[in-house]
């Protein structure tokens, strides 16, 4: 047995303490940051009460009320999302006029429906609940778990009754308010766009109809112009790709083929048994095996390797949620010109149905769902929250903040002038700004200007015409019932899974084996819930009709 | 009588140390134990588990009517038998082989090596696997397209990825397993290897005839608890590393209870398919057992 000296004995004695003490130290702070993170700052209620136009009627004893909001990690240094500059405004402008301190309670984006599901199981949810799935928000509803909020908005909502008017009816289930429906301003979904410096360079001109835009992608890919590792389309698995290809496959457009032959999965409607679908899946079949997509790009689920293959010059083009490749000088556009030299993008219509429209999918004019737990005991104080933020001052300064500070005016529009104090105040403030889902400046035009404003100087007139693009031919969807299905609640994470077995699958297919691929994976998906989803929906379809 | 000299007062110290982990067992393995219950009620989540209506087995019958939970068993069974066959004896080789290097210096340094993958969290090597194994652009297909192989689809092909899988498994836990059975090496009489070596043993007959049964209770009792977990399989690595393409395979029990439970808020169907598998381990575990007792006269029951 070797003898440790003495020496050596002392040192490992001190190194083992020094260890366990920062292990100790770690453990702390973790579990410290923790608490501090989740016990929202309640700001102190400010001594100086601010003067605030509407005289309210404080109530006698000061509440709680607690809001959800939305956390995506990109907090600016020194704040937190529940505890931020604009937290101290709603805090002064809401809060201490109406006796009321508020809170807010971060779930994270990406986790929304879980948390929810977890904090509402718990009764721990905060008073103000909300989300984009209606599924979920109905779900809740059926199980007894929201309250009527019929009587408090008649009582305590005079304002968002009327800023809502065109949406609080997708908030009616059963003749009963669960859920006050946030209105949603932009209505455009999808853009595509193409790398004009390719066609230039083969001296094409910008396609126009799906034949035309078949044949550009093939030039592509025999041409390598974005090297080895050229894709002639930029393809995720995400609705953004996939959606507009399918969609204009569609042969039927009735308001019957959709209600019988579509489902509803989340908020996007599926024509999967609509005429067409089958050649939709096809053509992604046909591109796929001659290469003209990216061998994995059923792995690429959060799209970040369809962005670094465009950003990188590889991908001729592609398809994405409207307009997020132009914005300031750090956007996707802005960066494929920094890394290939003479590159740039120009939004088209790639994609022609079969009486040669654009026929595309666009938003209803319905956001988020804003909806308070029955176990709440804040119902009236949330619904005077949102009453409060459907004020036309409230909403200018949450969306742009002063004049002058946070924003210019630049041809009557306010514009974002991207300063330290505009991010301070501005960076979540979609997040914040609930009851909206946009800014309406009072018509579409105007609307498409307002957003374009932003986007860098160079960018801006493209920016533009793709958000007129997708407005060409498009369709609202999904097709509402007069609630939300139960199935379709139930089962919309499995039908969502089966869809992209079924798309992936097919698509990557022997061209040999497609219909047989396309067929079994169809079966798949209608014996796991579709059946029963259409099944729903015919029973339905045929109650509205009486 | 209180013998001042009783075990209970001599050592109380140690028995104060048990209570922790005693409390930590009682609170959180076996208090929810009573939250099973709502693999027979009709799950209401605002209700709560006591008002919610009883249904009996509807519950099963609806979980064991779903299609998607054979496919998920069957993947369950599939998955736990690649690692029994290809994970299992990994760790026993690599034993043996760091148990003959002379060199302790050189012994030391390739455990540490060996160790650290253990220590990477799943959802980092998610991130890492797909840079690797990717079919175009992944290093191990870049590399072998310069010796004129390939492109093999790791990621995308469903049998392709079975290998990706236990071989992911093998590198993450090899080293980690392997600690077991040195310790288990180390009370191995170093005076029978002498014999051996006496007698003319090559080095593989020490191995095989001193070795292997020297480490044979540890052997087999850590076989028993697989056996017992063939039913169980951890969620971070099918889901990390399995896709859409290869969801065939790759979605198992733990996956599918994800998936109905939480993803969609069917909280009985996810009590049910979990209280299933609980049952069939623990039938297994003592059935192997059994089987272990038996043959060899060695169990852990």
């Amino acid at each position: 047995m070797k003898q440790i000296l003495p020496k050596k004995k002392a040192l490992q004695k001190t190194a083992l303490l020094l260890i366990s003490m920062i292990m100790l130290f770690t453990l702390v702070i973790g579990c410290s940051n923790n608490n501090t993170a989740n016990t929202a700052n309640t700001p102190a209620p400010s001594e100086t009460t601010k003067d605030s136009d509407k005289k309210t009627e404080a109530p006698k004893e000061r509440v709680t009320l607690k809001v959800e909001v939305f956390d995506r990690g990109n907090s600016p240094d020194g704040m937190t999302v529940t505890d931020n500059l604009m937290t101290k405004y709603i805090q002064e402008n809401f809060g201490d006029p109406n006796n009321i301190d508020v809170e807010f309670v971060a779930v994270p984006r990406s986790e929304e429906i879980n948390q929810l599901n977890v904090l509402m199981a718990a009764g721990t949810a905060p008073d103000v609940i909300f989300s984009y799935n209606a599924g979920a928000i109905y779900n809740f509803a059926t199980q007894g778990g929201l309250t009527d909020l019929t009587d408090i908005i008649k009582e305590h909502g005079p304002n968002l009754q009327s800023y809502l008017a065109d949406s609080l009816q997708y908030g009616v289930f059963d003749g009963v308010q669960y859920s006050m429906v946030a209105r949603r301003v932009h209505l455009q979904k999808y853009i595509s766009l193409i790398r004009q410096d390719w066609l230039d360079k083969l001296k094409l001109p910008v396609p126009t109809t799906t034949q035309e835009t078949y044949d550009t992608l093939v030039a592509f890919k025999d041409n390598k112009l974005g090297g080895d590792q050229t894709i002639p389309l930029g393809f995720a698995l995400a609705p953004d790709s996939y959606e507009p290809i399918i969609w204009s496959f569609i042969k039927e457009q009735s308001d019957e083929a959709r209600y019988l032959r579509s489902v509803t999965i989340g908020s996007r409607e599926y024509p999967i048994l609509m005429d067409g679908h089958k050649e939709g899946i096809q053509f992604l079949n046909k591109l796929y095996n001659e290469g003209l997509m990216d061998p994995d790009f059923a792995l690429d689920v959060d799209r970040k390797r369809k962005q670094e293959q465009i950003v990188n010059g590889h991908v001729g083009m592609y398809s994405e949620d409207a307009v997020s490749s132009y914005w300031n000088d750090t956007s996707i556009a802005m960066t494929l010109e920094k890394n290939v030299p003479g590159a740039n993008l120009t939004p088209f219509l790639p994609w022609t149905d079969f009486e040669g429209k654009n026929r595309q999918p666009s938003y209803t004019p319905s956001g988020m769902h804003i909806a308070v737990p029955v176990f709440s005991e804040r119902a009236v104080e949330a619904v005077k929250y949102v009453d409060w933020m459907a004020q036309d001052e409230v909403i200018q300064y949450m969306a742009f903040g002063d004049e002058g500070v946070h924003h210019t005016i630049v041809d009557g529009f306010p514009v974002n002038n991207a300063s330290d104090e505009a991010k301070k105040l501005l960076y979540n403030s979609g997040d914040m700004l609930i009851v909206t889902n946009g800014i309406d400046f009072g018509s579409m035009e105007k609307n498409i200007e307002s957003t374009v404003l932003p986007v860098i100087e160079k960018h801006r007139e493209l920016a533009k015409q793709a958000r007129i693009n997708s407005m060409k031919d498009s369709v609202q969807q999904p097709i509402q019932f007069d609630k939300p299905l139960e199935s379709e609640a139930k089962h919309s994470v499995i039908m969502l899974d089966k869809y992209h077995e079924l798309l992936v699958k097919s698509t990557m297919a022997k061209p040999a084996d497609f219909d047989k691929t396309y067929e079994a994976a169809l079966k798949d998906f209608m014996d796991t819930a579709g059946t029963e989803v259409i099944n729903e929906r015919t029973a339905l379809y045929n109650a509205m009709k009486k | 009588m209180m013998y001042k000299n009783s075990y209970l007062y001599r050592y109380w110290q140690l028995y104060l140390m048990l209570i922790i982990p005693l409390a930590y067992f009682f609170i959180f393995k076996y208090g929810p134990i009573y939250g099973v219950i709502i693999a027979f009620k009709d799950y209401n989540l605002f209700k709560g588990i006591n008002a919610s209506a009883w249904v009996g087995l509807d519950v099963f019958r609806d979980v064991f009517g779903m299609k998607g939970f054979y496919t998920a068993l069957r993947n369950t069974f599939l998955l736990n038998g690649l690692d029994l066959v290809f994970a299992f004896p990994a760790p026993i080789i690599l034993a043996v082989l760091l148990n003959e290097l002379r060199s302790a210096k050189f012994k030391k340094l390739s455990q540490t090596v060996l160790y650290l993958p253990h220590f990477i969290s799943w959802v980092i090597i998610g991130g890492l696997v797909y840079q690797v194994f990717a079919t175009k652009a992944g290093i191990v297909n870049l590399v072998l397209a310069k010796i004129g192989l390939g492109p093999f689809p790791f990621l995308a092909d469903k049998y392709y990825w079975l290998f990706t899988y236990v071989s992911i498994g093998i590198w993450q836990s090899i080293g980690w397993g392997s600690i077991i059975y040195l310790a288990a090496m180390t009370g191995i009489n170093k005076e029978l290897y002498d014999a051996a070596d006496v007698d003319g043993a090559s080095r593989f007959r020490r191995i095989w005839h001193i070795t292997i049964p020297g480490i044979s209770t540890t052997i087999i009792v850590l076989l028993i608890l697989k056996i017992g977990d063939m039913v169980d399989i951890g969620f971070d690595r099918p889901f990390i590393i399995g896709n859409v393409i290869v969801r065939d395979f790759s979605d198992v029990l733990s996956t599918f209870i994800y998936r109905i439970g939480l993803q969609t808020g069917q909280f009985s169907n996810a009590t049910a398919v979990g209280l299933f598998q609980a049952v069939v381990g623990l039938i297994f575990i003592l059935g192997a057992n059994y089987i272990a007792k038996k043959t060899t006269g060695d169990g852990i029951v």
